[in-house]
C-alpha cells in the first residue's frame, strides 16, 4: 500500500494551492486566481442575465427562459414574500442579485480547473459585510438610530434584565457577518478540498498501472474505480451543495432584512 | 491531533444533522401534505449544522 504513504504529502500539496497565488501583480495590488474566476463568474452572470432580459416576454418560450423565471420566482414567492412580508419589493433587487451572484460564483468553481470565487474567506467577508450594512441600513431607516438600537431588546422586560438582553443581541448582531462568512468560505473550501482528495487517490492507485500492465497492477488499481464513483457522487453533491449554500446566504440575509423592519421582537 | 479534534467536533454535528432527519421523517409520515415545506426546512437545517463540521475541518487543515 506504497499509494496510502504518499497521501499525506500529497494532500499537504493540494491544500497549499488553494491559498491565494497571484495569477499577475503581487498579492496587494495584482489578481489572485479567485479574483480572477470571480470576474469571469461576474461577466458570465452579466451575460446571462442580459440574454435573459432581451427575450422577456409574457409567455415565456424555450427551457433557458422558463429556467430563468422559475428561479426568479422562487426568489422572489419563498424569499422575499414568506420572509419578509409586504415590504419584499423594496429588498427583492438586493436578495435576487446576492442570489444570483454566489450561485455563479460557486457553480464556476465546481467546473473542473476552475476556482470558486467564494472560495476565499476575502469574497465572501466583503459578500457579508455588505449584506450586513444594508440591513443594518434598513434597520436605521426604519426606526432611525436611536430606535434601531432600541428595539434589539425586546420590549416589556423590566430593567437589569434589560440590559443584559441588550448586550446579547448586540453581540449576536455583530456575529452575524462572521458566521455569514464563515459558513460559505467552509463548504466552498471543505468541499473541493474532498473532491480533490479523492481525486489524488485515483491518480494514485491507478499510476502503476498506467506505466506497465501487469496482473498485480491490474489487482492493484481496482480501488482506483471504487474512488472515481465515491468522487462522482461526492462531485453530484457538490453542485448541490453550491446551491443550497446561495439559497441559505440568502434566506438568513432575508430573515435579518426582517427582524431589522420588524417592530422589536 | 487535528484529526481527533475534527472526529470529535464532528459527532455533534452528525448527532445534530441525524435529529433533524428524524424529525423529518417523523413530520412527513404524519403528515405527508407538508412535504415540500418540511423538505425545505430540513435542507436548511441540515446546511447549518453542516456547516460547523465543515469549520471544524477547515480548521484542522489550515491551523497546524
Amino acid at each position: 500500500m506504497e499509494a496510502f504513504d504518499r497521501l499525506p504529502d500529497e494532500i499537504n500539496h493540494l491544500v497549499s494551492e488553494f491559498s491565494s497565488i497571484p495569477v499577475f501583480g503581487t498579492l496587494m495590488a495584482g489578481l489572485t486566481q479567485y479574483t480572477f474566476w470571480l470576474v469571469v463568474s461576474s461577466i458570465v452572470l452579466l451575460i446571462v442575465v442580459f440574454a435573459y432580459v432581451r427575450r422577456l416576454s409574457l409567455v415565456p418560450h424555450g427551457i433557458f427562459s422558463n429556467v430563468m423565471e422559475t428561479a426568479i420566482n422562487f426568489i422572489s414567492n419563498d424569499m422575499c414574500q414568506q420572509i419578509i412580508g409586504p415590504t419584499w419589493k423594496k429588498h427583492f433587487p438586493f436578495l435576487a442579485s446576492v442570489f444570483f451572484f454566489i450561485l455563479v460564483n460557486n457553480l464556476i468553481g465546481v467546473i473542473p480547473g476552475m476556482k470558486p470565487g467564494s472560495g476565499t474567506i476575502s469574497t465572501t467577508a466583503a459578500l457579508a459585510l455588505v449584506a450586513f450594512i444594508y440591513f443594518i441600513a434598513v434597520g436605521i431607516k426604519q426606526h432611525g438610530a436611536i430606535g434601531y438600537a432600541k428595539s434589539l431588546a425586546p420590549k416589556g422586560v423590566s430593567f437589569p434584565l434589560n440590559v443584559l438582553i441588550w448586550l446579547i443581541e448586540l453581540i449576536s448582531l455583530l456575529l452575524r457577518p462572521i458566521t455569514l462568512a464563515v459558513r460559505l468560505f467552509c463548504n466552498m473550501f471543505a468541499g473541493h478540498i474532498v473532491m480533490g482528495s479523492f481525486a489524488l487517490m485515483v491518480t494514485l492507485f491507478a499510476e502503476p498501472l498506467l506505466q506497465e500492465v501487469t496482473a498485480s497492477n491490474i489487482l492493484g488499481a481496482l480501488p482506483a474505480v471504487a474512488f472515481a464513483g465515491i468522487l462522482l457522487v461526492i462531485y453530484a453533491i457538490e453542485i448541490f451543495v453550491a446551491c443550497v449554500q446561495a439559497y441559505v446566504f440568502a434566506v438568513l440575509v432575508a430573515v435579518y432584512i426582517q427582524g431589522a423592519e420588524a417592530e422589536g421582537h | 491531533m487535528g484529526v481527533i479534534g475534527y472526529g470529535l467536533g464532528v459527532i455533534g454535528a452528525g448527532l445534530a444533522i441525524g435529529l433533524a432527519a428524524y424529525g423529518v421523517a417523523q413530520a412527513m409520515a404524519r403528515q405527508p401534505e407538508v412535504q415540500d415545506r418540511v423538505f425545505t426546512v430540513f435542507i436548511m437545517g441540515a446546511a447549518f449544522a453542516e456547516a460547523l463540521a465543515l469549520i471544524g475541518f477547515v480548521v484542522a487543515l489550515v491551523v497546524r
